[in-house]
């Protein structure tokens, strides 16, 4: 099953709001929309552990928030409310990023009428992250070579050095790696000025209406009780 | 579509005083396909950027006359105009894909030109048979290797049907049976009436392919031969100019009369190898032995399963197999990068150092001395500069490792990983994309490291360059060792596993 790109958009936008200006039970409501979409996307896996993950930092900031529990009751408390209310936004971004295509992204950006000096760049972000997490991974196993770990002694020593030998390299090659894939596009003959066609159809259908209402509903629901 | 290149001169700086292009004149016939070589440095890359327009749309700098395809100037046109006439392939297949799915991606070009929805999907099957890479279709991206990658890449390019490809280096990542799928690519343009331009360091795939190869020395065309024509003055010829061979099966022949005939004298290090070579007779029983060596992702299919690994000490052995056949995987259990805990735990102890094909992936500090001294003792300054002495880097020792050039920066992460202390290296691919002096260096060096009491592992699939450093070779099949065979008296099997298999 497919959304619509601006449908995800959509979700994006009013998702991540009602998460981090409702209280928790909106939230709630809104998290189980990024659960049901993972499981049709087959990672069924993912979205059990990322409800139960959920389910448990939701409930124990709730049920604890109120309560006097002490400084290291606080501590937990203020976790728990940091995990409730970042990861959500991050699946949700993680579900978008994973299953759009960058031309049907593109696609769905031109029917907004937003011009394609906006569009290219936001496009080229998704195509930059799994790239990012490539390159991170390869300077994670040189360093590891090297005996450089994150949690060690030597690291809480001089945080600072680490987080130079993590990103120096990173920019460096995301930096190359940036060019060439401008190279490679403008070759290609994508520009601001052309209109471009797509293969990929998309437009509205009954999933997408569903999202809609739900997240609307959600919102409705909220703003009638306070 | 003819190319023609009056009188261009083009310098990167805002005088063409230092031009690394000058007085060029150079026409491309329609339909013809032209190779250009020569040094890394020389120009032949600038050239390939002028005929595709990235000189002067994309880059900056200086440009003197001009560059026409057909009737029109390049100067005149848009990056978009062009791209309807001229297709480029580059040399890195991880950075030349814009969308996620192969699909999406043949189609890329054509939606780029607004073309008619239909009219892309016939394209893109069209291309996607006549390429061969059904497999392929509706795949994520990053989940291909490098040579499917570059396939992609190529129909891609194809599916808008321009009348001129352009090809830098194309074959730098890929392993001799995906350059020979490459090889077929060009082929089926060329029958299509194409002009192909290539710019390569490897040429024996284009021997039966090329109308034309250009040598081009500081920016202007030196030489030109007809592949025959290459071919006839000689391997040694060929060497003389930085070349590499034009025919992999006469490699074979001339290496084996010059190990027999003056017990390898390289053209470097002839003394160091006739070292290691009377070292090697003495000590062949030595061995280091690895045992079970096993990684999987899920238990059903291996990605690597081999009971026992045995390597002859302080000598160069090649690992050598197809894509996908777990030589990087065995690469990376060995340095305790992959596999399990109790793995990771034994290869910190007594694991091997590997030198990634990406050497900016692990160079980390300000300077080239942090970086030598970032795995040892901080006051042992004086055993640092010994390691840079023996590396050629001591004048560079203060220099900012990302300032230097590929293959300094590749003797800057070897010396890191000597400096670790491990006593195993593992070499990545560490020739793909040098010119033949270039791989000449990389192999002196490797040799030298030998010597001086290290263990080698190369992953390569450059038979030139195994033919001038290894000893010994591994070939892996499916996750396992299919054969280990001394180097020596074996050049032919060597070259036919790499060909054929």
């Amino acid at each position: 099953m497919k959304l619509d790109p601006r449908t995800k958009l959509f979700l994006t936008i009013a998702g991540n709001s009602v998460i981090l200006s409702a209280p928790v039970i909106y939230g709630a409501m809104i998290v189980v929309l990024p659960a049901v979409l993972l499981v049709l996307e087959k990672r069924w896996r993912f979205s059990l552990l990322f409800s139960f993950l959920y389910a448990i930092s939701a409930f124990s900031f709730d049920y604890l928030k109120t309560m006097d529990v002490g400084l290291a009751g606080t501590l937990f408390v203020s976790t728990m409310m940091l995990v409730s209310h970042v990861m959500p936004i991050s699946v949700i971004f993680y579900y978008v990023m994973t299953t759009t295509k960058v031309n049907e992204f593109m696609a769905g950006m031109s029917k907004m009428h937003i011009p394609n000096k906006v569009t290219i760049p936001l496009a080229v972000m998704i195509r930059f992250f799994p790239t990012v997490f490539d390159e991170a991974r390869d300077i994670g196993n040189a360093m590891r070579m090297r005996g450089i770990r994150l949690f060690s002694l030597r690291t809480l020593k001089n945080p600072l050095a680490i987080l130079e030998y993590r990103f120096i390299p990173l920019l460096v090659s995301l930096t190359k790696i940036g060019d060439e894939l401008s190279v490679a596009a403008t070759t290609r003959g994508l520009s601001p000025e052309t209109r471009r066609s797509c293969i990929v159809k998309i437009g509205f259908h009954v999933q997408d209406v569903i999202v809609f209402v739900y997240c609307i509903a959600v919102i409705v629901i909220f703003s009638l009780r306070n | 579509m003819n190319i023609t290149l009056k009188n261009v001169s083009f310098s990167y700086s805002d005088s063409l005083d230092d031009a690394v292009i000058k007085n060029l004149n150079f026409e491309i016939k329609s339909g013809e396909c032209v190779v250009l070589v020569g040094e890394s440095g020389c120009g032949k890359t600038t050239i390939s950027k002028l005929i595709n327009g990235l000189i002067p749309l994309y880059q900056s700098g200086t440009m003197a006359s001009d560059v026409l395809l057909g009737d029109k100037n390049t100067a005149d046109m848009t990056l978009a105009e062009i791209s309807r006439y001229v297709g480029s392939v580059f040399q890195n297949p991880r950075s030349q894909f814009f969308n996620i799915d192969t699909d999406s991606e043949i189609a890329f070009g054509c939606e780029n030109l607004g073309m008619d929805p239909e009219e892309i999907r016939e394209r893109v099957d069209r291309v996607v048979k006549e390429f061969h890479i059904e497999h392929l279709a509706g795949r994520n991206i990053f989940h291909l290797s490098g040579g499917e990658k570059q396939k992609i890449a190529c129909a891609s390019v194809s599916a808008t049907d321009p009348e001129i490809f352009v090809l830098d280096e194309p074959s730098a990542n890929l392993d001799l049976k995906t350059v020979a799928d490459l090889a077929g690519i060009i082929r089926f343009w060329k029958s299509r009436g194409k002009t192909v331009v290539i710019v390569e360091h490897r040429i024996h795939y284009l021997r039966e392919i090329a109308d034309r190869i250009c040598y081009v020395k500081d920016g202007y065309i030196a030489y030109e031969w007809t592949p025959t024509e290459l071919e006839a003055k000689g391997p040694e010829y060929a060497a003389s100019l930085g070349l590499r061979c034009m025919n992999l099966e006469q490699l074979g022949e001339t290496e084996d009369a010059r190990l027999r005939g003056h017990d390898k004298k390289g053209v470097f290090a002839s003394t160091l190898s006739s070292v290691i070579a009377s070292e090697a007779k003495q000590s062949t029983t030595e061995l280091i032995v690895f045992n079970d060596l096993h990684f999987a992702y899920n238990r059903k299919f291996p990605v690597l399963d081999i009971p026992v690994l045995s390597l002859p000490r302080n000598q160069i052995t090649a690992i050598i197999g197809h894509n996908g056949a777990g030589k990087s995987t065995l690469a990376q259990v060995l340095c305790g990068l992959r596999g399990t805990w109790r793995q990771k735990r034994k290869a910190r102890k007594y694991g091997a150092y590997l030198i990634m094909q990406d050497v900016n992936h692990q160079l980390f500090t300000e300077s080239v001395l942090d970086e030598i001294l970032l795995g040892m003792n901080p006051q042992d300054e004086n055993a640092a500069f010994d390691i840079l002495e023996r590396l050629n880097l001591k004048d560079y020792a203060s220099c900012h490792p990302m300032a230097l050039s590929g293959g300094q920066k590749q003797r800057v992460a070897i010396g890191s990983g000597v400096s670790s202390g491990r006593e195993i290296v593992v070499f990545d691919e560490p020739t793909s994309g040098l010119d033949y002096k270039q791989m000449l260096a990389v192999s002196a060096t490797l040799q030298k490291l030998a010597a001086t009491g290290k263990t080698l592992l190369v992953i390569t699939h450059d038979p030139e360059f195994i033919l001038n450093c290894c000893q010994s070779v591994i070939r892996m099949e499916h996750g396992k060792i299919a054969e280990q065979y001394l180097l020596q008296g074996n050049q032919e099997k060597l070259i036919d596993a790499m060909l054929n298999a």
